[in-house]
């Protein structure tokens, strides 16, 4: 082994020029994934870290629509702790009046907080003020403070009268800061804050509006708020309350950061294997070149094992130089991310390092290296000392040796496992690793189908054409097989996040259907409903209206197993927490299907039964007989389960998760939900009307959410194009290296075809030939493959409806053929510089 | 499209070693120069070569190696430019020609065979054969290629790559491919410089048979004085330059 190393040493002596992509590529992939787990690691963190204060305290209790009892802060204030409540709900925040009438207004998520809040960390304001100030009573008017797109919006002025519901407040400040916010795009209205004193007046609290209550505490030192939660649940059982700690303050952030590192570090994974393809590439043409060398070698005396081991210490040198500066850029990225990314992530992630994800990273790296590198490897090691006297030093025929096959197969499988194993989701690993394999596979199987045509089809009339196409069959067309790989992988994502952004865009903006409501107005009170039906029929411009019973319910138990165990699938387990909407209805909801159990009698008057979602039921393991309790204004009712139903959620009416049979909600204190189509004209003079004459009324305005729902997407396609770039950058490299590697060869021959007579029209011709089918395959290749990508995840992933862009897929195959050209023209020109006398001089 | 302009009038032959010995000459160089620059200050290769070739003779260049030999051919052949002087190949003035003029005058007019044979390692015999007719637009070119190739003793190779084949068969491929588009100027350089005596000797009869068929001129670099001498004229070089040496009959 010494002699090995020694060897080694004085090769690397020559440096390691034909290494550089090997490095690059190495780099690249391992930096991304590196990057990625990191953020990952410094998001959690910095959650763990601000658990306490995104929580709002040790502990949060949240009874949703029903108001938790007077009794629980002190219960609470017994055991040493200090609570503060909040009431959160969605309204209207209405400005001034404009000086030709009418006033404009924006739908806000409304807080109302006590004394006590903040009990973890500090709200900050603009101007400068503490809370109390911000929202205290002046002269008979409460403060109110919103966040600055509101005032933006509505062009407030510090000192503006603005009215809440049926209460005026004055504008005070501006938030800044709230402590205990994950931020996040606000979809449904901007945040506004007021005090719980002042929620009284604006009448918003009406029986069965929709609304969170929720009791923060924070605990003397020591106390476990895990025991406190227990004992709470003992105390007020059955109450089916949602009960959290610091640990577990923001699951559908954790859940979130979960599903895009997963997606990023597959991103990584996608960039390393277009780099292993490289690696396999660049140490193969590096060991070409070094083909003599090991004959002499061989020559002398050296057995094929010691010619591996040689040329092993090398590229794992060199890979480990790679995959360190990949962990080292990918380390330091959190860094340089924390300022631009802040605003974007929930909470500001931690620096770092993570010796954890960086140690991952370097694995993945160094398993890579090993995977693609121990094949062409194996084969130099066979190289034979009679090779000096042949023209070229081609590997023994033999083959491969048996223990290098296994080695870089067991590398390629612990890869896998790798995958598998640290992934959050294993399934979703396990089909990744499968579909790249099967990528390879269809790419390779492209080259060899292209070999297979060029070697076929008619031979061409124009010399250069026949000399393109000749060149894809060639006895060196492996190369053809590499620039396929190399540039149809990366374009395979790209295509794939293209279709599956463009398909996503599609399903939520651009097929919004002709009876689309243009409002969702809530929190209608069963009194208030003739009254807004009125007012709907006299207002012009209103086309249709539509209204439903609604109350907000909370499932308690399933088949008698409570919500808080009950098993669910990963994709299902959301609806368990947290408020439900139900209603009551005598036939079948308008929109829906029902597809399994029978609808009940319209003249139904017994004990409730239920109508469920059929997705969640069989993520939830629900069948016809089977129980659901929910807790529905304080009181737990058992409903079983008539029917399930798949309801028309794309057409934007109004569905409900829970439809039960009629004559048992009727006469429980509710409220109804209405949708109302109008001409776009008239939405401004609608939403006036009904939230001056009904100020507890909000009007959700449906077009506002669609251009919210864009801009997210907007933002959701460029991280997820340059997410996919990464894997672009990584096929860049690799062509790189290809051409790099056979460019002497080509220019060679270009010099040699000179000589012959070839001008440079037909070299340049014959070269664009081969490089556009070349790009021609790879795209059609890329697009199918991107196509297949994006179909499975719309369909399975996102069990969303998928529709072929074909733009995108001509966007796909034109990039393709277009960066091969380029990389053709640029070779061409190289090549048509060189002299000629150089490469013609006796040798 | 830069195209080969129209010979010009042929000079008269001058009455010294460097003159054509029979007809109008073929080549004609005057004061050719080829300077390049080097780390070490620029390095003069040729340092005013004047030589005559007639259409038809066969001419041996000998000399040392470093003379300029090599150098004078990849010039005449339009592979190199001159950095002085003029040289004139079938009335054309190759200093005075495009890249692409020269590729078409090569074409039509010269071949070349290298020492170190220069197929191309990934085209088949025949496919090496047939380039220059494929360049030049034959119709025929697969067919000729394969005639030729049946001519140099290797109709039994047709479909062998370069590295399926012997020193001498690489080279008797590379002589198929100077003579398939019956050039009027044959370009060898060291031709059995790679090769064993025996196996030299069989590729030079190929070589000479083929010239003498065609009627082709050859200017034929050798160390090989017995190769020089089965041409009709020599010439030696020296430090660039062609010194005086005895006339043969052509």
């Amino acid at each position: 082994m010494r002699l090995a190393f020694r060897l080694a040493r004085r090769e690397l002596r020559g440096g390691v020029r034909g290494l550089r992509i090997v490095l690059a590529c190495l780099a690249l992939g391992v930096a991304v994934i590196a990057a990625v787990g990191s953020l990952r690691s410094g998001v959690a963190l910095g959650l763990k870290e601000d658990g306490r204060r995104i929580l709002g305290g040790d502990l949060d209790v949240q009874g949703g629509a029903q108001k938790l009892p007077d009794s629980l802060a002190p219960w609470i204030a017994a055991r040493g702790g200090h609570s503060s409540a909040v009431i959160e709900m969605r309204s209207m925040l209405v400005a001034p009046p404009l000086a030709s009438g009418g006033s404009e207004r924006q739908l806000i998520e409304l807080k109302a907080v006590d004394g006590n809040w903040p009990l973890v960390g500090a709200a900050s304001f603009e101007p400068a003020m503490t809370v109390e100030d911000a929202l205290k009573p002046v002269n008979g008017r409460y403060g109110i403070a919103v966040e600055p797109i509101v005032r933006d919006r509505l062009e407030l002025k510090i000192g503006d009268a603005v009215r809440v519901g049926s209460a005026n407040f004055t504008l005070r400040a501006v938030i800044a800061s709230e402590p205990d916010r994950v931020s996040g795009p606000s979809i449904l209205g901007a945040r506004a804050l007021i005090s719980a004193d002042a929620l009284p007046a604006t009448e918003l609290i009406q029986p069965g509006a929709m609304l969170s209550h929720s009791l923060r505490a924070v605990l003397p030192p020591g106390d476990n708020p895990a025991e406190l939660g227990t004992a709470i649940r003992s105390a007020y059982p059955g109450e089916g309350w949602r009960i959290r700690d610091a640990g577990s303050a923001a699951p559908g952030t954790e859940r979130f950061i979960e599903q895009t590192s997963l997606f990023l570090t597959l991103v990584g994974l996608t960039a390393l294997l277009v780099g292993g393809v490289g690696v396999a590439n660049g140490v193969g043409a590096w060991l070409d070149a070094r083909s003599e060398t090991i004959a002499t070698l061989r020559c002398l005396g050296a057995t094929s094992g010691l010619v591996f081991r040689v040329y092993l210490i090398q590229v794992l040198a060199l890979s480990a130089a790679g995959v360190a500066l990949g962990v080292a850029v990918g380390g330091l990225i959190p860094f340089a991310a924390a300022g631009v990314l802040g605003a974007a992530l929930p909470v500001p992630p931690r620096p770092g390092p993570f010796a954890g994800p960086l140690l991952l990273a370097a694995t993945y790296g160094l398993l890579t290296a090993l995977a693609f590198a121990l094949w062409p490897l194996g084969r130099a090691a066979r190289i034979s000392g009679a090779a000096l006297l042949r023209d070229s030093a081609a590997p023994n025929a033999a083959g491969q040796r048996r223990g290098v096959a296994v080695a870089a197969l067991g590398a390629g499988g612990l890869l896998i496992g790798l995958t598998v194993a640290t992934a959050p989701d294993g399934m979703l690993a396990v089909y990744f690793c499968a579909a790249a394999l099967v990528t390879l596979a269809i790419f390779h199987a492209g080259a060899w189908v292209l070999r297979a045509i060029a070697r076929r089809v008619p031979r061409p009339r124009a010399a250069w054409a026949r000399l393109g196409l000749a060149s894809l069959h060639r006895p060196d067309g492996g190369a053809a097989a590499l620039m396929l790989v190399s540039v149809g992988i990366g374009l395979s994502t790209l295509a794939a996040v293209a279709m599956i952004e463009g398909n996503l865009r599609a399903e939520l903006l651009s097929e919004i259907p002709a009876e689309a409501p243009s409002f969702y107005f809530i929190d209608i009170q069963n009194d208030q409903l003739p009254q807004f039906l009125a007012l709907l029929g006299r207002t012009p411009g209103v086309e249709e209206v539509k209204h439903v019973p609604n109350l907000r319910a909370r499932v308690v138990a399933v088949n008698g197993v409570p919500a808080e165990q009950a098993k669910a699938s990963a994709d299902t387990q959301w609806a368990l927490r947290g408020d439900r909407g139900l209603t009551y209805a005598a036939t079948v909801p308008e929109g829906s299907r029902i597809v399994e159990g029978p609808w009940w009698p319209a003249d139904y008057t017994g004990p409730p039964l239920l109508s469920f979602d059929a997705e969640l039921a069989k993520g939830w393991g629900l069948h016809i007989g089977d129980t659901l309790a929910v807790n529905v204004l304080g009181r737990e009712v058992t409903l079983k389960v008539a029917n399930l139903r798949e309801a028309a959620w794309r057409s934007l009416g109004i569905n409900f998760t829970l439809v039960v049979s009629p004559g048992y909600f009727e006469n429980a204190p509710h409220t109804h939900i209405a949708t109302v189509r109008a001409r776009p004209e008239a939405e401004g003079a609608i939403l006036r009307a009904v939230t001056d004459a009904l100020p507890n009324v909000t009007g959700i305005r449906v077009s506002d959410i669609l251009t919210s729902v864009a801009a997210l997407l907007d933002r959701i396609g460029t991280a997820l194009a340059a997410t996919g770039s990464v894997t672009l950058a990584a096929g860049a490299l690799v062509l790189a290296g290809v051409v790099a590697a056979g460019q002497r060869r080509r220019v060679r021959e270009a010099v040699i075809l000179k000589t012959l007579g070839g001008t440079s029209g037909q070299i340049r011709g014959a070269w664009l030939v081969e490089f556009g089918v070349l790009g021609l395959a790879a795209g059609v290749i890329a697009a199918i493959v991107g196509s297949a990508a994006s179909f499975g995840v719309m369909r399975f992933l996102m069990h969303a409806p998928f529709d072929l862009l074909p733009k995108t897929l001509a966007a796909t195959i034109a990039a393709c053929v277009g960066s091969l050209l380029l990389l053709g023209w640029l070779g061409t020109a190289a090549a048509l510089r060189a002299k000629a006398a150089p490469y013609l001089r006796n040798e | 499209m830069d195209a080969v302009p129209p010979p010009v009038a042929p000079l008269a032959p001058h009455m010294d070693p460097t003159a054509a010995t029979g007809s109008a000459a073929l080549v004609r160089a005057r004061d050719l120069r080829l300077t390049v620059p080097s780390a070490a200050g620029p390095v003069n290769i040729l340092r005013g070569i004047n030589l005559d070739i007639a259409a038809g003779e066969a001419v041996g260049v000998v000399g040392p190696s470093g003379s300029g030999k090599s150098s004078l051919l990849m010039v005449l052949a339009g592979l190199e430019r001159p950095t002085g002087g003029s040289v004139r190949l079938a009335g054309h003035e190759l200093t005075a020609l495009g890249e692409d003029a020269l590729a078409r005058l090569r074409r039509a007019t010269v071949g070349i065979v290298f020492q170190s044979f220069h197929l191309i390692p990934t085209m088949t015999a025949l496919e090496n054969v047939a380039v220059p007719l494929e360049l030049a637009g034959a119709a025929d070119a697969l067919a000729r290629a394969e005639a030729t190739l049946r001519e140099v003793g290797l109709g039994h190779r047709l479909g062998h790559l370069p590295a399926q084949l012997s020193g001498g068969e690489q080279q008797r491929v590379a002589i198929a491919r100077a003579f398939v588009a019956e050039p009027r100027l044959l370009l060898a350089d060291e031709p059995t410089g790679n090769l064993d005596r025996a196996t030299g000797a069989v590729v030079m009869d190929v070589l000479f048979a083929l010239r003498e068929r065609a009627g082709t001129t050859l200017m034929l670099i050798t160390h090989d004085p017995e190769l020089a001498a089965r041409c009709g004229r020599q010439i030696h070089m020296q430090d660039g330059l062609i010194e005086p040496l005895a006339h043969a009959a052509p």
